[in-house]
């Protein structure tokens, strides 16, 4: 008995140790390397410039606005949280005024102190870098003013450098302003940082991790910045440090060749989606264990530019919805994407399902042949990473099933956005897109993608390049109402109307997915619904 | 001394042609080779039949939400989760024969045929840019010499320098964005004939350096003498007696040229330089099928097993046509591997 018990007392102390050994936190570990990797390099590592998902993730955690949004996941990741400023702003005069105060002592990585009049240089460098996001920031007075050239500075930011005030003026309210001062365009940066895009010599950090190295097309790195644990991290107790040292990021174009690298573990994370040829593997093998879907509050489409023939022809932009199958699409994109013909996204407020256009080739092909463009030579953009290049090729054969003869472009995905970005791209007629959510509110998918005052000569997010004075007017009265039960119904009626006039042939939603190596904490890591994998969340066992 | 093997077992008459032909046909090896090369090309041309007749689809349709009857049973072209049906063979009347392309759901065996119309067809027409421009500059470098001979030498040089590989990726990358313009000469972005002229003009120096070196030696001989003592001007010279006596060189550097040609385009449109989509070439075909090597390895084993039996016959095949065409090529090989002696030639 005495053999026995103490038998039995080893064996328990046993099975004590290796439960205490198998839970999570007890076998993480502080420090290391980070090795992610994305299949294309963000458009541009500059925080006033970036705009789309690869490199709002990569700067999330290096440029703090002076709000940001909180580190979490759905609903909660899209709350706004104080980010350099103390508090969330205070709002008066009709809506028209936000004032906020920087924190005191806060340093970039470089020791440099962060100034209130960092804040108002960040937001003149998006109108003098002629910004995709410097629109939403168009309404603060004197900003138009400088964007025409005909002012040096922007009059309506007045700051002060001692007490840290900075206070905005409005031309006329605007009910997303708040979740706009948390987007990393205007995320202070050093005075005199260059008018010119700074990928390949990125400026100086406010966040946990600072960008030390950039190799533009290829790689880029972050090591800690020395200035969070010595002074910004106690300024800002609710933001999170990040667990690692070092992170190394670095452009796998082939999208197979990622999964190999993280299932043997030579990369920690891939920022795309697992592709399609995968996924079943995947998630037979690693689902809740290295691998998870997420929703993603985001709208894919085909865009038609309907200032140039044929899709001038609202007949056969509405051929063109009617031939386009969104079930389709969610085979193309392996049952990754949920079909839909709206603007807006289910879970984005406003949100009211309705179908105009359910499939139906032969009425496409009578709206033609009513049509009757006499333009029938079409180009068609799409970019070539995998599935986006199959929809693209799916999109060119509806097209000439429609009577149209068609050429199909497809670019590489580091500069896709640039190329059909820019208005003066020569044969911009049609081609695919996609957009997320940068922020729970509807007008982000109206005002950045549809409203007249949005197209740009470069940087340009309304690539229908559509133009209606009544429609543009509902979007800024809405734009400038908080959010209520009225207002999204009303833009549940402009997404009904817009489609009635059919700029795009929206397809669906996407799911996206988190992959991550075994040497992972994966129960620690966070999918912000606008910035994606958080880095700060990366731990490693 | 031991005599040159073959020399004796050669029968008189015939020509010369006739009796390289013979020489040809007792090489079983190289007129097996010749047989699968036309097999391939017989299978190409027979594309649009087997599309309409047996397919019924083209080579760029799609059927993504299409069922197709296998065995009584309806089956998904492509399945909800994105994955394309499997070879099929005969079970579905000869219809995805070789399976779907993946989630477009084109027919494989379709477009493989399609694509070897594309591949054969660029690999010839730039070997006959290549002989075209390298007959014509090895006969003016060789021929005339001195600064004529310099500057075509020195941009063959200037061509040869770079990998054939990379430099066509340059040109085909560049062309594929703007197309070529050059003076009235316009040609579009998407259009085959970039791919085409682009590896027409990197092989140009393989070719042009050894015919210039044969007009060197032909151009002492006798019979240019007596033509040029006849009162024969640059142009009949060149094409009155050394064409003809280059001949056998151009056929079996032209032969061999179409293989090498096959393997560029192929490496050109699988980095997205050469063949543009939709349209399918062998190339293009491995370059979409790796996308797919793990749930459908065959979408990529398959072009590639066609590119390599094409460049084999045809390497095989041109072996064959220049041991028959210059018998000499083949006594200098096997004296320079110690096995005879080469009987000095008269003086």
């Amino acid at each position: 008995m005495k053999k026995l018990g103490a038998l039995l007392a080893v064996v328990a102390l046993a099975m004590i140790a290796l439960g205490l050994s198998s839970c999570g936190s007890s076998s993480d570990k502080e420090g290391g390397t980070l090795s992610v990797s994305f299949s294309s390099y963000p458009e541009t590592l500059d925080p006033q410039l970036c705009y789309t998902v690869e490199g709002w993730s990569a700067l999330y955690n290096t440029y703090i606005p002076l709000l940001t949004y909180d580190h979490a996941e759905g609903e909660a990741g899209s709350e706004v949280v104080p980010g350099l400023a103390e508090d969330l702003p205070e709002i008066s005069d009709g809506g028209k005024t936000y004032a906020l105060t920087l924190r005191q002592g806060l340093k970039y990585s470089d020791g440099t102190p962060v100034k209130a009049s960092d804040f108002k240089a960040a937001v003149e460098r998006t109108f003098k870098l002629n910004s995709g996001g410097s629109f939403f920031y168009s309404s603060i007075v004197g900003a138009e003013e400088l964007a025409a050239g005909k002012a040096k500075q922007i009059s309506g930011i007045e700051t002060d450098d001692a007490s840290g005030a900075i206070t905005i003026h409005l031309t006329q309210p605007r009910g997303t302003f708040t979740d706009e001062l948390g987007l990393p365009f205007v995320a202070p940066v050093p005075a005199g940082t260059p008018d010119q895009d700074q990928s390949a010599n990125p400026p100086p950090a406010t966040g946990p991790y600072a960008i030390t190295e950039s190799d533009p097309g290829q790689s880029w790195s972050y090591e800690r910045n020395p200035q969070w644990e010595k002074n910004n991290a106690k300024l800002m107790p609710d933001l999170p440090g990040g667990h690692v040292d070092r992170i190394d990021a670095t452009v796998t174009h082939n999208q197979a060749t990622q999964v190999n690298d993280v299932e043997q573990g030579k990369t920690n994370w891939m920022f795309d989606p697992v592709p399609p040829d995968r996924v079943g593997s995947v998630r037979q093998r690693y689902e809740g264990t290295q691998y998870r879907e997420v929703p993603s509050i985001s709208v894919y489409f085909f865009w038609m530019n309907t200032t140039q023939p044929p899709f001038d022809d609202l007949k056969v932009r509405q051929a063109v919805n009617y031939a386009v199958d969104p079930a389709a699409l969610e085979r193309i994109y392996a049952g990754q994407m949920k079909a839909s013909q709206q603007i807006l996204p289910p879970g984005m407020p406003g949100y009211e399902k309705f179908e105009l256009y359910p499939h139906d080739m032969a009425k496409a092909k009578k709206l033609i042949a009513e049509a009757d463009p006499s333009d029938r030579n079409v180009t068609a953009w799409t970019d070539s990473l995998s599935p986006n290049d199959e929809a693209g090729a799916y999109y060119q054969n509806v097209l000439e099933e429609l009577g149209f003869s068609v050429k199909l472009k497809a670019l590489g995905a580091d500069n896709y956005f640039t190329v059909i970005g820019n208005t003066s791209t020569p044969d911009l007629d049609t081609g695919w897109a996609n957009w997320g959510q940068d922020y729970p509110h509807p007008n982000d998918f109206f005002e950045p993608l549809l409203a007249g005052s949005s197209i740009a000569p470069t940087n340009n997010g309304n690539f229908a390049q559509i133009d209606i004075p009544s429609l543009n007017k509902k979007i800024e009265e809405l734009g400038r109402e908080q959010l209520g039960p009225q207002q999204e119904a009303e833009y549940a009626a402009l997404d009904r109307e817009y489609m009635e006039r059919a700029p795009w042939a929206p397809f669906g939603n996407r799911t996206l997915s988190v992959f991550v190596s075994s040497d992972i904490d994966f129960d620690k890591v966070i999918w912000n619904p606008t910035f994606s994998g958080d880095l700060t969340s990366f731990q490693l066992k | 001394m031991a005599s040159p093997p073959n020399a004796e077992s050669r029968p008189a008459g015939g020509g010369p042609w006739g009796l390289a032909l013979r020489q040809l046909r007792r090489n079983r090896v190289a007129v097996g080779s010749l047989v699968l090369f036309v097999l391939i090309v017989a299978f190409v041309i027979a594309a649009p039949l087997w599309a309409n007749q047996v397919a019924h689809t083209g080579p760029n349709a799609t059927h993504t939400l299409e069922k197709i009857e296998v065995g009584g049973k309806q089956r998904d072209v492509v399945s909800p989760d994105g994955t394309p049906i499997g070879p099929q063979w005969l079970g579905a009347d000869g219809r995805f024969f070789l399976g779907a392309d993946g989630r477009l759901g084109r027919d494989e065996m379709v477009r493989l045929m399609y694509g070897g119309r594309t591949s054969l067809f660029v690999s010839l027409a730039a070997a006959l840019i290549t002989t075209v421009l390298a007959v014509a500059l090895g006969l003016l470098a060789g021929y005339f010499r001195g600064w004529t001979d310099a500057v075509v030498s020195r941009l063959l040089d200037i061509v040869w320098a770079f990998p054939v590989l990379l430099l066509g990726i340059a040109l085909g990358t560049a062309l594929a964005v703007g197309g070529l313009q050059i003076g009235p000469l316009s040609i579009s972005s998407g259009s085959i004939w970039i791919p085409i002229l682009i590896i027409g003009f990197v092989y140009t120096p393989y070719m042009a350096r050894p015919i210039r070196g044969e007009v060197l030696a032909l151009r002492e001989k006798e019979f240019v003498e007596a033509a040029v003592a006849q009162g024969a001007g640059p142009l009949r010279v060149m094409a009155g007696e050394l064409l003809p006596n280059l001949s056998s060189t151009i056929i079996v550097f032209f032969t061999l040229n179409i293989a090498n040609n096959m393997l560029l385009e192929s490496a050109l449109s699988f980095l997205g330089a050469g063949v543009q989509p939709p349209n399918s070439s062998w190339g293009t075909m491995i370059s979409s099928g790796i996308e797919l090597i793990y749930s459908d390895p065959l979408l990529t084993i398959i072009p590639g097993t066609m590119i390599l039996l094409t460049v084999l016959s045809l390497n095989v095949f041109g072996d064959g046509l220049r041991d028959a065409l210059d018998p000499k090529s083949r006594v200098r090989l096997e004296a320079h591997a110690g096995r005879f002696e080469p009987e000095e030639e008269p003086a």
